[in-house]
């Protein structure tokens, strides 16, 4: 009767080493496809961090990483709106002011309603180059947001990081092309 | 064309004497998304009646968007249209639409099978659900079948799936695709059609035999542009194979070397000639694409035909664009001196067509072509217009303002290449705009004419943002999207300009305005 249990032990033992083992090993397959993904773009430590930010991203293919990039990229410029309202409160200079209402519009026109609804739907239904297209518009939007100051610019962390996560997203649409 | 965003031509087809045109629509923006089928009618080509949409999602196979497709004319002349349909699980799937009423002929009405998709990815065709879209007009068989092309890849190996149908319902996937390349990605748009040897007349999409060749195009979502190859198509074994000398990928041959993609023709019965239509999108950023309201327009329909060397095809504008030009200037034959340039005034520049002829005579002082120059659109934006040459550059500057501080300029360059002369044709648009936003990305290409015993020939249409320029005749076309902000307003002007130190003769030049066209 012991001699059972203990193998009955022993078995249950094995069990929990090997499943552990098979977690594990899927973890650590959907780690190196973000990890893979991420050496693929040009800034590999803000792709790690923002895919390791949603638990999506563990179980997510690489389109799933691409859309995963594209509501980081909707959450940063949405932010970059939110400052710009702020400054215009706050009665800036009218040189200043133009180049405030100028980003406002290239963040909301252009980025918020227009290039992130065309890359989810892009993404989603399997036309990756409209993805492609818009990620790079919102690289170019927010640089041209920042050059629109000459040099003075309020929103230069802003602006800085929008480009940087437009470019890390199109550098894994790319890879769906 | 009208308001909110479009794309990728459809369906081109002519039905009892009307031509229609149908086109990548979305209602609610100018961006991408949404699509629908817009749908276009006109008795020549240059005028049209816009209509309602004719092909809207409605179905479970086409619930979350109607891609591209396009229209086969049965036997009996009725048209039948098979599209991309993406379906609830978000999967590129075939459908077939057919006009609701026959008797009607601008065919406003469409319906469709109700057992829609015809052709779908399943586990058993081991076909990619996000990589199977945008099928070709059909073709009939010499065994009385259908066949279709759908574009398509694995990993990176482009590809046109085959299906084949003895009635156009039931459609059966080939074991082989017709045609395939390694490292070209995704196939998109896929277009496959005979031409005739000798003759610029167009044919019917099924015809066969010894009098015609078979061309092949595909659009690479890779780099988003497209390439052709002409070659011999076996209907016995399905089998397409390009000429020897093929280059497979955007190194290839293209119908338009500037910004034109997802291009389709169909075969214009009325007036037997091979029409071509293509979308230009904008080199805009997308706040001033929204700022504007529209987005994506259709180049100018152009009749497209084998070049006598068998090498290449040919294009030249519709005839009918003709029928908008208005009052003409003519500038007399002479000699343009190198560094000088000439303004040609009397027409509406921001809306004009000119054609224009040079002649040169000393070649050999052309530069040396050096052989690592292989690719004409990196020569073109390493050698603007501002960069002297010696044969060269020379042709004209449009949309230019009146200190050009703002200009884009259509132009050739001549070289002395290992046994011959080498033409390369530049569309530079690197001074088109003060505005820095746009993209201002200059286009080239290789010309193949002979300088020593032809005249180099160019015609440019000018149309606000978009110039279309078609060298030698139309074997090298450059279509191009600029946004100047002082050439506009009816302050645009026009120039014939030479930057080389060798003279060029100006054999002929005339210019027109352009009348508006009527598209709503």
């Amino acid at each position: 009767m012991r001699t059972l249990v203990f193998i009955v032990l022993v078995y249950v033992v094995f069990q929990i080493i090997f499943l552990s083992s098979q977690c594990a090993r899927l973890s650590s397959n959907d780690d190196n496809l973000i990890e893979q993904t991420c050496k693929q773009t040009p800034n590999y430590s803000l792709c790690i961090s923002s895919l390791k930010s949603d638990p999506k991203s563990a179980t997510a293919d690489v389109t799933g990483l691409a859309l995963i990039m594209v509501n980081v990229l909707n959450t940063t410029a949405t932010r970059t709106l939110i400052h710009i309202n702020s400054f215009l409160h706050h009665i800036p200079s009218p040189k200043i002011k133009k180049a405030l209402l100028s980003c406002a519009n290239m963040y909301y026109n252009g980025i918020i309603t227009a290039d992130v609804p065309v890359s989810i739907e892009a993404l989603t239904k399997g036309d990756p180059k409209f993805a492609d297209d818009s990620t790079l518009d919102a690289a170019k939007e927010a640089t041209l947001c920042e050059e629109g100051f000459s040099g003075n610019s309020p929103l230069t962390v802003d602006n800085t990081n929008v480009n940087n996560v437009a470019r890390v997203t199109e550098a894994i649409v790319k890879l769906l092309l | 064309m009208g308001v909110s965003g479009y794309a990728d031509p459809n369906g081109p087809m002519v039905y009892r004497g009307i031509y229609h045109l149908m086109y990548q629509y979305n209602p609610k923006g100018a961006v991408w998304g949404n699509i629908v089928w817009a749908h276009s009618t006109s008795t020549d080509l240059v005028n049209w009646t816009p209509h309602d949409p004719a092909i809207y999602p409605s179905q479970p196979s086409d619930i979350n968007g109607c891609w591209s497709g396009s229209t086969t004319i049965m036997p009996w002349g009725t048209p039948v249209i098979l599209y991309t349909g993406i379906n609830p699980q978000n999967q590129q799937v075939q459908n077939l639409a057919m006009p609701k009423n026959l008797s009607d002929p601008y065919l406003i009405e469409w319906v469709k099978l109700p057992n829609n998709p015809l052709m779908a990815p399943s586990s058993l065709n081991q076909i990619n659900a996000s990589s199977f879209r945008d099928p070709t007009t059909a073709w009939l068989g010499p065994d009385g079948t259908w066949r279709v092309l759908i574009g398509s890849k694995t990993d990176r190996r482009g590809l046109a799936i085959l299906y084949r149908s003895k009635d156009f319902i039931n459609w059966i996937k080939s074991q082989h695709p017709l045609h395939s390349a390694k490292d070209t990605g995704m196939w998109e748009c896929p277009d496959f059609f005979p031409v005739l040897i000798n003759s610029k007349l167009g044919v019917d999409t099924s015809t066969l035999g010894p009098d015609v060749k078979h061309v092949l195009k595909v659009s690479l979502d890779d780099t988003k542009y497209e390439y052709y190859t002409i070659g011999t198509y076996n209907p016995d074994k399905d089998i397409y194979v390009p000429d020897n000398g093929s280059v497979e990928s955007d190194l290839g041959l293209r119908y338009d070397y500037g910004k034109f993609y997802a291009s389709k023709t169909f075969f214009d019965s009325l007036k037997n000639r091979r029409i071509l239509w293509g979308w230009l999108n904008e080199s805009s950023i997308q706040a001033d694409d929204i700022k504007k309201g529209w987005a994506g327009i259709q180049a100018i329909p152009r009749t497209i035909w084998l070049d006598k060397s068998r090498k290449q095809l040919v294009q030249w504008p519709i005839a009918e664009i003709e029928k908008l030009r208005g009052h003409q200037v003519h500038l007399p034959q002479q000699v343009l001196k190198g560094g000088l340039s000439l303004e040609v005034s009397g027409v509406t520049a921001e809306q004009a067509d000119v054609v224009i002829s040079f002649k040169v005579s000393d070649l050999g002082k052309a530069e040396v072509l050096d052989p690592s120059w292989t690719n004409p659109q990196v020569l073109c934006s390493k050698k603007s217009a501002s960069v002297k040459g010696s044969l060269g550059p020379f042709g004209l500057l449009v949309l230019a303002s009146k200190g050009l501080q703002e200009y884009t300029a259509v132009f050739y360059r001549i070289f002395k290449g290992q046994n011959k002369y080498v033409v390369l044709m530049c569309s530079d648009q690197s001074r088109s705009s003060l505005n820095n936003s746009n993209d201002k990305k200059s286009f080239g290409a290789f010309l193949d004419v002979d300088p020593v015993h032809e005249e180099l020939s160019l015609r440019s249409l000018i149309d606000h943002s978009i110039v279309e320029s078609f060298g030698g005749g139309g074997k090298a076309v450059i279509a191009a999207r600029v946004y100047p902000t002082l050439a506009i307003d009816g302050k645009a002007n026009l120039h014939v300009f030479n930057n080389g130190t060798e003279n060029v003769k100006i054999a002929s030049m005339s210019a027109w305005s352009m009348k508006k066209a009527q598209i709503s």
